[in-house]
């Protein structure tokens, strides 16, 4: 079982990797940077999504499908910063966290909404919320938020 | 975990459920419950330690 500061460490790595990438890494990408085995990494990697964190990888794998706030596969969320879009989100309300992963940048969601289609626009930046177009827009969620993982709605 | 353009909207959403319309709020009240400790210290080298302690704190 990994320590806490190890599992300090995998944390940063991974948010680092999204943050410069815009998707997950491989236990074998976090095992080269630990300098340690590829099955020590994999190991690794399970006690980092397990830790409690709203995190999860998909079902008999290995991969990252989600890391809070961002999103290993395409969700309707793109996000976007200071003009690049290589982002996805999480949820919506995890789109809205996304701005403390990139301080100082302009960050923009771009979804449609899943009523009629029609698009939405948030755009943050640190403390600022610079536009919510249309200015009605809302957040809904149908579990518990912060709940247990098996309760959440978006996976 | 979703955003929509209005209430009527979300009210309208295949999947809406009456049970959590306390779930329904502007976006500027959950831009305020996602700026938390929990959402703005996800980059600190301390992280997970000190997320674990706030899990633990939390269901005390």
């Amino acid at each position: 079982m990994a320590d806490l500061a190890t599992l300090d460490r995998a944390n940063v790595f991974v948010l680092r990797h999204f943050i410069d990438t815009g998707r997950a890494p491989h236990y074998a990408d976090l095992a080269r940077a630990f300098s340690i085995a590829p099955e020590e990494g994999r190991t690794l990697l399970r006690e980092l999504v397990d830790s409690g964190i709203p995190a999860w990888q998909h079902p008999g794998t290995d991969y990252i499908v989600s890391y809070p706030p961002f999103h290993s596969l395409p969700t309707q969320y793109r996000v976007t910063v200071d003009g690049e879009q290589k982002w996805f989100a999480q949820c919506g309300l995890e789109a809205l966290a996304m701005r403390w992963l990139f301080p100082g940048g302009t960050v923009r969601i771009d979804a449609p909404c899943l009523d009629c289609g029609e698009r939405l626009a948030v755009e943050m930046r640190d403390e600022q919320t610079l536009l919510v177009d249309p200015p009605a827009m809302v957040g809904y969620s149908r579990s518990v938020v912060g709940g247990a993982p098996e309760t959440r709605a978006w996976r | 975990m979703n955003l929509f353009r209005s209430e009527e909207h979300a009210r309208r959403w295949s999947e809406y459920d009456a049970d959590f319309e306390r779930n329904l709020q502007p976006v500027a009240v959950w831009a305020e419950r996602f700026s938390g400790e929990m959402f703005r210290r996800r980059l600190d080298p301390d992280y997970i330690t000190w997320y674990t302690a706030w899990r633990a704190a939390q269901s005390r």
